[in-house]
C-alpha cells in the first residue's frame, strides 16, 4: 500500500499506521479513506494529498 | 538616364551589375529585436553597430525604421540619420509611412535616398504628399501593391495597383520611371494556408507583368516572407532559390538580412528540387502536398545539424498555438508579424491564442500539466496580446466580457484574485483588477462605471468571508444586476450558499480556484450559471481530526520562563530560518509542482532539474538581497485556565482569552492545558513574526511586469519563509522554557509536532476568533517591528503570523 503526502503541510499518511487523529484503523489504504476524510494537521480534503514511492 | 541613389561618400546604381541590390533589413525597430532593444535604451551606438554589419556583409542599402509604439520615431530619425550618413558608406532607405518623419529625414540626409514606402491604402491621400516630397528631395521611393482593398494577393492585382500608382507618380507628378521600386509583396508558402500555395508564383508572374507593362520601372521585395514558418536551415535555402528565381522573372532588388543570404551554387540539385516543387506548387505526390513533401525532406537534415529547431517546421498558426501551450515566447514577434498579414489582431487573438490557452486549462484540469507551467503559457499569451493590441480596433474591445476583480476592505491579500486575474485575462476576457481593500461602496461605484458582466470579491480570511456575506444586502439594494463570483482560501461552498446566495438576487458564486471561475465564466456566456447550492452530504459522519485524548494530565511541571513580559527581536540568523522551510509543501502545493500524471521516477527528475535548482537560487537571493527583514515580538504570561478562557497578566492586566470547547468527545478546549489557579497557575507565551514588506514589493512588482510564473514563485518562497521563521521561533521559546529535549530530527518532524507543547496560530481551528490579535497586539505591540492590524485583524505585512505557545506534553492540534 501506497503512502501519500498533503501538498499543503507535509503530513504523511501511512496506511500502515492509519489516522488515529481521524479515527481510521491501522491498514486502511489511502484509496479506501472516506471522501470526508481530511488531513489530520492542516485539514485539507483528500484531493490534496500526492502519492510517493 | 542611369538610375542610381548616393550617400556623402559614394553613388550606388539601383540596378547593379550582378543583381540584386540588397538591402540590409535589420535597423528595423518591427523587425529586428536587437535594433529594437537598443532603440529602447537610446543606444545609438549599437544602432549604428548594426547598420556597420550590414554594410560589411555585403548590404548596397541599409532600411532605417524607427517606428515603433512608445518612440518617438520623428525624435529617433533625427538623431540616427545625421550619425548614419556620416558614418556608413552606403546610402540609406527611408522606412516609414509619417509624411512628417519622412520630410524631416529628406532635409536631413545629405545624399539621394530611397523612401520606402506609399500604397494606396488610404484610396489616395498620403500617397500625394509623399510623392511630393520625393520629388522635391530628388529621392527614390518604394511602391507597395496595396490599395484600398488591401494587400494586392494575385499576379492580375499587384500589376493593376502597380499600374495605378504609376499613373500617380509619373503621370501626375512627374517622377520618372526609374525612380520607382514595385513591391508586390510575398506571402508565406510555408505556412501551410491553402489560399497561399500559387502566393510565389503570384508574385513573380507580377514581378515580370510589372517589368513589362510599365517599361523602366525597378522592382523590389521583402524576400525572406516567402519562407516563414519553416526551420531557419530550411528557409535559408527556399529564400536562395526564390531569389533565383525571381531574379529570372526581372526583379531588382530585395529587403533582406545580408547576413543571411546563401549563394545558390552551394544547394544540391536534389534539394533544390523540392524548393521548385513548393515554389512553383507542384504535386508529386497525391497523397502529399508539395509543403509536406518539402518539410519531411528538410527536417532530417536539420535536426541532425540543429538541434531544437524542428519545431519551426509547422505551420505558422500551429506554431503561436504551440508556444502558448508549452509557454515559449522566443521569436513570438516575428511569428505575429506573419500572421498579421493575413489576419486581424482580434483574429489571432480568438482564433489561435485563446484556443491555445483554453487547451492549456483543460490540460492542467486533467492533471497533466502544472501550475508553473500555466502561468508560463499565461506569460505567452499576455506578451502576445501586448504586441497586437495597439493594433487593434476600439470595436475589437467593446463585445468583450467584462469583469470586475477586488480584494474586499480590511484584506491585503492580492495573489487570489490577481490569479484569477491572470487565468480569465489570458482567456480573452476583459478584466478590471481594483486592489487590495476595497470598500462595498466603491465596488458598486466601479461596476456601474465599467459595466461590468461579473464581479468577483477575494479574501484571504474567514473575517473576509464575513464582509463578502454582510455585503451582499448592499449590492442588492445599489441595484448591481450581475452575478458575483467568490473566492478565498477561508471561503466554503457551504458559506456561500448558506450565508451569500439568499442576500443578493442574481447568481452568487463560489469559486475553488482560479479555473473553476474560468469555467463558471463560461457557464455565464451560455446562459448556464446557477447561483451555488450546498447539501450536508447525509452519509458522513463528522470527524473533528486531532487528538483523541480527553485526560489531560494535570501534574505536568510548569517550566520557568526565561523572563515575564513582551520583547522584540531584530536579530535573526536567516540561515537557520531557512533550514527550517517546508520544501514539501512549497514545492507541491505553493508552487504547484504536484506529482500529477508522473511516475515516482519521472516526478523525482523533474524536482531534481529544475525544482530544487530553482529553491536554490531562491534561497540564494533571500541570504544575499536581504529581501527578509525577520522580526519577532514574543512574551511569556503568567496566566490560568478558567473553564474555556486563558486569562494572561501583563503589566498588572488581565487579558482573557475565550476559546470554544468542541461539541463531541473528547470535548477539548485549548485552556484545557493550562491549569488553573487553583492547580497553581501556569506559563503561557505568544509571538508575532514578520519577514518584513520587501518582498511583497518585489513580488508586486513582477506581477505587474507580466512575469506570472516567476510571481507565483516569490510569493510562495516568502510564505514559506514565513512559515519557517514561526517553526523558528518556536523552536527558540521552546528552548528558552527548557523543553527541547526531544527536538525533531527533520523537518517532517516538525510538521508532525515531534517536540514538547504546540503552537496555535489564532483563526486556526481551535482557536478560530481571529479578532483575539486584538488581546495579542495590546500584550505585544507588533507596532514596534513594523506589524499593524487592519479593521479585520489582519495583519500587514501579509508574511507574518501569530501564535500562542503551549508547553503541556499532550498539547498538539485539533479542530473544533
Ligand atoms: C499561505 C498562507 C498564509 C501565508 C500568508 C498569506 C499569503 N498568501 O501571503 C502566511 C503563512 C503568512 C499566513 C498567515 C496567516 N494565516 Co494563512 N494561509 C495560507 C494558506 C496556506 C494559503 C493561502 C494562499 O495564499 N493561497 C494561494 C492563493 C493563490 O490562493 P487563494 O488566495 O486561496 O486564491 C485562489 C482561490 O481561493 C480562488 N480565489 C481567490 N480569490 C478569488 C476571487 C474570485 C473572484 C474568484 C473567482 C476566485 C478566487 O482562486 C485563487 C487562485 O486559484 C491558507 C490555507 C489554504 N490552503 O488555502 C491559510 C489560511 C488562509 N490562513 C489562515 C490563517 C488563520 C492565518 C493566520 C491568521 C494565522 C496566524 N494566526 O498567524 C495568519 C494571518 C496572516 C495575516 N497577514 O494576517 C486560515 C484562515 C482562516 C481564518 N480564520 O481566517 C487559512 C484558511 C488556513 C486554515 N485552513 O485555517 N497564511
Ligand atoms: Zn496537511
Amino acid at each position: 500500500m501506497k503512502k501519500y503526502i498533503c501538498i499543503n503541510c507535509g503530513y504523511i499518511y501511512d496506511p500502515e499506521a492509519g489516522d488515529p487523529m481521524g479515527e481510521i484503523p491501522p491498514g486502511t489504504a489511502f484509496e479506501d479513506l472516506p471522501d470526508s476524510w481530511v488531513c489530520p494537521l492542516c485539514y485539507t480534503t483528500k484531493d490534496n494529498f500526492d502519492p510517493i514511492d | 538616364m542611369k538610375a542610381s541613389i548616393a550617400s556623402l561618400y559614394e553613388s550606388v546604381e539601383l540596378i547593379q551589375p550582378i543583381k540584386p541590390l540588397i538591402i540590409g533589413e535589420r535597423c528595423n525597430a518591427n523587425g529586428s529585436k536587437r535594433f529594437r532593444e537598443a532603440l529602447l535604451e537610446d543606444d545609438y551606438d549599437t544602432c549604428l553597430t548594426i547598420a556597420r554589419e550590414q554594410e560589411a556583409v555585403g548590404a548596397h542599402v541599409i532600411d532605417v525604421c524607427t517606428a515603433y509604439a512608445g518612440r518617438d520615431e520623428m525624435k529617433d530619425m533625427e538623431t540616427l540619420i545625421p550619425t548614419y550618413s556620416s558614418s556608413l558608406k552606403v546610402p540609406l532607405m527611408i522606412d516609414s509611412t509619417t509624411p512628417a518623419v519622412i520630410e524631416r529625414s529628406l532635409q536631413l540626409y545629405p545624399g539621394r535616398c530611397i523612401v520606402n514606402s506609399i500604397n494606396l491604402e488610404d484610396g489616395g491621400v498620403n500617397i500625394y504628399k509623399v510623392l511630393k516630397l520625393v520629388k522635391k528631395y530628388g529621392a527614390a521611393v518604394v511602391a507597395l501593391t496595396i490599395d484600398e482593398k488591401g494587400m494586392a494577393m494575385t499576379a492580375p492585382e499587384k500589376i493593376s495597383v502597380a499600374k495605378r500608382i504609376y499613373k500617380i507618380a509619373v503621370d501626375e507628378l512627374g517622377l520618372r520611371p526609374q525612380d520607382i521600386l514595385f513591391d508586390p509583396l510575398t506571402f508565406t508558402i510555408g505556412a501551410g494556408d491553402e489560399n497561399l500555395r500559387d502566393a510565389a508564383i503570384q508574385t513573380m508572374d507580377a514581378i515580370k507583368g510589372i517589368k513589362e507593362e510599365l517599361p523602366g520601372v525597378l522592382t523590389m521585395l521583402g524576400l525572406s516572407n516567402i519562407s516563414f514558418g519553416l526551420s531557419p536551415a530550411s528557409r535559408k535555402i527556399l529564400n536562395a532559390v526564390f531569389l533565383h528565381e525571381a531574379l529570372e522573372h526581372g526583379l531588382d532588388s530585395c529587403i533582406i538580412d545580408a547576413a543571411k543570404m546563401m549563394p545558390l551554387a552551394s544547394i544540391s540539385e536534389e534539394d533544390r528540387e523540392y524548393c521548385y516543387d513548393l515554389l512553383y506548387d507542384r504535386v508529386k505526390d497525391p497523397e502529399k502536398s508539395p509543403l509536406l513533401r518539402f518539410i519531411e525532406h528538410f527536417s532530417t537534415a536539420v535536426e541532425s545539424k540543429n538541434d531544437g529547431e524542428d519545431e519551426k517546421w509547422k505551420p505558422i498558426e500551429a506554431q503561436l498555438y504551440d508556444k502558448v501551450v508549452t509557454g515559449n515566447r522566443d521569436d513570438l514577434e516575428d511569428i505575429l508579424d506573419m500572421l498579421l498579414q493575413r489576419r486581424s489582431p482580434i483574429g489571432i487573438i480568438n482564433d489561435i491564442l485563446v484556443p491555445g490557452m483554453r487547451h492549456v486549462g483543460e490540460l492542467f484540469g486533467k492533471g497533466e500539466i502544472l501550475l508553473p507551467f500555466v502561468l508560463q503559457s499565461a506569460e505567452t499569451m499576455k506578451a502576445s496580446v501586448r504586441y497586437l493590441e495597439p493594433l487593434m480596433e476600439k470595436s475589437d474591445e467593446s463585445d468583450r466580457l467584462k469583469i470586475l476583480l477586488a480584494t474586499v476592505q480590511g484584506d491585503v491579500h492580492d495573489i487570489g484574485k490577481n490569479l484569477v486575474d491572470i487565468i480569465l485575462s489570458n482567456n480573452g476576457y476583459k478584466v478590471y483588477n481594483i486592489g487590495i481593500k476595497v470598500p462595498a461602496e466603491t465596488i458598486i461605484q466601479k461596476a456601474k462605471e465599467y459595466d461590468v458582466d461579473i464581479v468577483g470579491l477575494s479574501g484571504l480570511l474567514v473575517k473576509s468571508a464575513m464582509v463578502m456575506s454582510e455585503s451582499m444586502s448592499q449590492y442588492e439594494e445599489a441595484g448591481l444586476k450581475v452575478p458575483i463570483f467568490l473566492g478565498g482560501a477561508a471561503l466554503t461552498r457551504k458559506f456561500v450558499a448558506e450565508s451569500c446566495v439568499p442576500g443578493y438576487t442574481p447568481p452568487v458564486v463560489y469559486n475553488q480556484d482560479a479555473f473553476d471561475a474560468l469555467k463558471k465564466v463560461r457557464d455565464f456566456e451560455v446562459g448556464e450559471l446557477k447561483a451555488t447550492t450546498w447539501e450536508a452530504p447525509s452519509d458522513a459522519k463528522v470527524v473533528k481530526p486531532g487528538v483523541k485524548d480527553a485526560s489531560i494530565i494535570r501534574t505536568n511541571p510548569v517550566p520557568e520562563a526565561p523572563f515575564l513580559g513582551d520583547r522584540i527581536i531584530t536579530d535573526i540568523d536567516l540561515e537557520e530560518v531557512l533550514a527550517l522551510i517546508n520544501k514539501q509543501a512549497l514545492f507541491r502545493g505553493r508552487w504547484g509542482y504536484r506529482r500529477g500524471k508522473m511516475t515516482g521516477e519521472e516526478y523525482q527528475d523533474l524536482i531534481r532539474t529544475r525544482v530544487e535548482p530553482l529553491y536554490e537560487d531562491f534561497r540564494r537571493q533571500f541570504l544575499k538581497e536581504g529581501l527578509i527583514d525577520a522580526k519577532a515580538a514574543y512574551g511569556y504570561f503568567a496566566c490560568e485556565s478558567r473553564e474555556n478562557h486563558l486569562v494572561m497578566s501583563h503589566n498588572g492586566k488581565e487579558y482573557d482569552y475565550d476559546f470554544p470547547r468542541q461539541a463531541e468527545a473528547p470535548f477539548l478546549c485549548l485552556s484545557d492545558y493550562y491549569k488553573s489557579a487553583e492547580e497553581g497557575g501556569d506559563v503561557a507565551g505568544l509571538f508575532v513574526v514578520t519577514i518584513g514588506e520587501e518582498v511583497s514589493k518585489r513580488t508586486a512588482e513582477l506581477y505587474a511586469a507580466d512575469e506570472y510564473h516567476d510571481y507565483l514563485m516569490l510569493h510562495a518562497f516568502s510564505v514559506e519563509v514565513t512559515d519557517a521563521l514561526a517553526e523558528y521561533w518556536h523552536r527558540r521559546m521552546r528552548q528558552e522554557l527548557g523543553i527541547s529535549v526531544n527536538e525533531p530530527e527533520n523537518i517532517h518532524g516538525y510538521v508532525t509536532q515531534q517536540y514538547q507543547g504546540s503552537r496555535y496560530g489564532f483563526g486556526y481551528p481551535s482557536c478560530p476568533d481571529i479578532s483575539a490579535h486584538g488581546l495579542v497586539f495590546d500584550m505585544l505591540k507588533p507596532e514596534r517591528i513594523g506589524i499593524t492590524l487592519t479593521e479585520n485583524y489582519e495583519m500587514v505585512p501579509e508574511q507574518s503570523t501569530s501564535a500562542l505557545v503551549a508547553h503541556h506534553p499532550q498539547a498538539k492540534y485539533f479542530a473544533v
